[in-house]
């Protein structure tokens, strides 16, 4: 099997603009497939609603194109029914992080064995441009001409709340570790976030003062930097992977124990 | 043959099982939590039984879907305001074309309401509450057998429609305890229809306008309108299958009762006096069937939980006046029938034979 055969060619081009940031993750996704032997009888997609929703269509794989925000729940099912099958969800940041925002909440604490790769493109890209729950406090956006009044959401801080997830960051820039983060977050034994930080020319950079694709991928070349070996925390702008040496498996939703209350509400 | 106390939510479980549901998603609310408390329980006991208590109803709607592509008969239960969180997964479900099925017991809305009282608020909201166009099955039983006989019932229907369906029950009827033997009704099972994820395809399971390749048709109005209709006439056909009523009663009465679910019930009393049409699928609406025999009786009253919900719906399609009689605020009572008939001159003289004996008025109103 080579790469190539993980796409669906003959669908491109992709809808996404030239220079957008979920090709190359898309790129990466297939790559790391490839070497770790996933295909259509053994993976499903299931992606959400925004431009990063889009990449299910491209891939020759069977792929659930799930409402905006539902990935998860979609996802963490599909693993309960079918624990033989990986399954891969690919989302935005708003997607995934503001009205999906409950039941990631909620999925990092049952620790399915899905792997989340989110596009976070800091913004609300398919729907023009609006601030999301990643946007940089201050930017400037369709919906915040002044500048987003709040701060981003933590989202390292949000899936490490159950010891046993995995979270990786990396940015389209550095395709050596967001492959190595995709492959282990899909060889991880519960659940596995990778935040990756991508640009969005067309509905982002410009707006914020980017003359290209390219000088956002220079951008993050120049400011992002590795972690130090052995970290146990990412800081802002740090490439890494932050796991537990001993991953406790959990695996999909355990049946629960008959309830004998009622309930009056 | 074993005759058995069950109770309404109980014997909705029990169908789903007989009908080969192998996954539960939902959220506690009153007063369907005895559904999810049962397949919790049934969940620790059989291991191929997935179960899960979602964080919210959203997430239980979704939840099911995929559980269904997955390749798993999947069901929820909830009532009016977890119901109306569910809305935007219904109308996918219809769009990609998902078997699965949405039970809502009803109790008085709108929003928290009169959460432990039976309501029948949710007739519209069954059919239209989603986003745009599609074309809904639901069924509502009115006795605990027919819990049973109608869960399985809709698990076919959503198998060959491979949609959302929707089973109503209310307050009443998922609280009401009756003395039935579930062996003996015998609904045969429709198998499942949807080759399930991963078979070796490509499939993209889509909610976005798609061409049948995958292609985004999002600006296609005559593929949009071809998919349409294509689906509609396909379930307006499968429909028949399932043109389940009631008609029966004093047939030679001059009016025509029509009352579904737990107002059936509480009306028998008046079984003397007027005809009764029971809509068991009250969508698609029994348009044949209402028809002819609407056309029999000079006057038709709608005796239902809401106001007017259903009696517009029947007025409309037959086009002609239909009279109301509302239960509201859970008042589910012989009394509050009668004082509603009453108030359009409908209500039967105390001498005529089959007035309601104290014994029906006081069994409805110990459980409303
Ligand atoms: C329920 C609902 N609300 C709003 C929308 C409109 N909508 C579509 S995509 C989107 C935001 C996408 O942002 P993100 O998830 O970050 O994805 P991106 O386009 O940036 O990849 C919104 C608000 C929708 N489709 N459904
Ligand atoms: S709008 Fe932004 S995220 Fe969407 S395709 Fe264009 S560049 Fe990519
Ligand atoms: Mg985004």
């Amino acid at each position: 099997m080579a790469v190539k055969d993980k796409l669906k060619t003959d669908l491109f081009p992709t809808i996404w603009c030239p220079g957008c940031g979920i090709g190359l993750i898309m790129q990466q996704l297939a790559t790391v497939m490839d070497e770790v032997g996933l295909d259509k009888t053994n993976t499903v997609i299931v992606t959400g609603i925004g431009c990063t929703g889009r990449m299910g269509a491209y891939m020759n794989f069977e792929s659930v194109y799930t409402l905006h925000g539902r990935t998860l729940p979609v996802a963490e099912a599909i693993k309960t029914v079918r624990p033989e099958l990986n399954v891969i969800v690919v989302a935005g940041d708003g997607d995934t992080a503001s009205i999906g925002g409950n039941h990631l909440l909620h999925s990092i604490r049952r620790n399915p064995n899905v792997t989340v790769l989110c596009n976070n493109n800091e913004i609300y890209g398919l729907t023009g441009g609006q601030t999301g729950p990643t946007t940089p406090k201050g930017t400037t956006t369709l919906s915040s001409p002044a500048g987003s009044g709040f701060s981003p959401i933590n989202l390292q801080g949000l899936v490490n709340t159950n010891q046993n997830a995995f979270y990786a960051k990396t940015t389209v820039y550095h395709q050596g570790p967001m492959r190595r983060a995709i492959k282990e977050a899909i060889e991880w034994p519960g659940f596995a976030f990778v935040d990756i930080a991508s640009q969005c020319i067309e509905n982002n950079g410009r707006r914020i003062g980017f003359g290209s694709a390219f000088e956002m991928l220079e951008d993050y070349k120049s400011s992002y930097k590795a972690a130090p070996r052995g970290a146990t925390h990412l800081e802002p702008k740090q490439l890494g992977i932050i796991k537990n040496e001993e991953p406790v498996p959990v695996g999909a939703a355990k049946p629960a124990g008959p309830s004998t209350d009622g309930e009056k509400a | 043959m074993t005759k058995r106390l069950v109770q309404g939510n109980e014997a909705v479980f029990l169908g789903a099982i007989k009908a080969g549901a192998g996954y539960f998603a939902g959220y506690p609310i009153s007063p369907s939590s005895e559904i999810l408390a049962q397949a919790s329980g049934y969940a620790a006991k059989h291991p191929e039984f997935k179960f899960l208590q979602e964080e919210d109803e959203i997430a239980s709607a979704n939840a099911i879907l995929g559980a269904s592509l997955a390749g798993a008969k999947s069901f929820t239960a909830t009532s009016g305001p977890g119901f109306s969180l569910m809305q935007e997964a219904v109308g996918y479900g219809h769009k990609v074309g998902i078997p699965a099925v949405i039970v809502d017991v009803m109790r008085v809305g709108p929003g928290t309401g009169m959460p432990t009282m039976p309501g029948q608020g949710d007739i519209l909201q069954a059919r239209y509450g989603s986003t745009g166009d599609y074309t809904s099955f639901v069924f509502y039983p009115s006795t605990v057998a027919e819990c049973f006989e109608y869960t399985i019932h809709a698990f076919n229907a959503a198998e060959e429609t491979r949609s959302p369906v929707i089973l109503l029950s209310d307050a009443f009827l998922g609280h009401l305890n009756e003395v039935v033997d579930l062996d003996t009704i015998d609904v045969p099972v429709v198998n499942r229809t949807l080759e399930p994820l991963a078979s070796g395809g490509t499939r993209l399971f889509s909610g976005v306008a798609t061409y049948p390749d995958g292609e985004p048709a999002t600006a296609d109005s005559d593929e949009f309108i071809r998919q349409y209709l294509e689906n509609r006439e396909n379930r307006l056909k499968i429909s028949e299958k399932y043109a389940f009523y009631e008609y029966g009663w004093n047939k030679d009465s001059d009016t025509l009762v029509i009352a579904f679910g737990i107002t059936r019930r509480v009306a028998q009393p008046l079984a003397p006096h007027f005809a009764l049409f029971r809509p068991i699928r009250l969508w698609p609406v029994l348009g044949n069937e209402l028809t002819e025999i609407a056309a029999r009786y000079k006057k038709i009253v709608v005796i239902e939980g809401s106001d007017g919900q259903y009696a517009s719906v029947i007025e409309h399609m037959l086009l002609r006046r239909v009279e109301r009689v509302p239960l509201l605020g859970g008042r589910m009572s012989l009394e509050a029938v009668r004082e509603g008939l009453d108030r359009i001159g409908l209500l039967p003289k105390e001498s005529e034979p089959g007035s309601a004996t104290a014994a029906d008025a006081s069994a409805s109103a110990s459980v409303a």
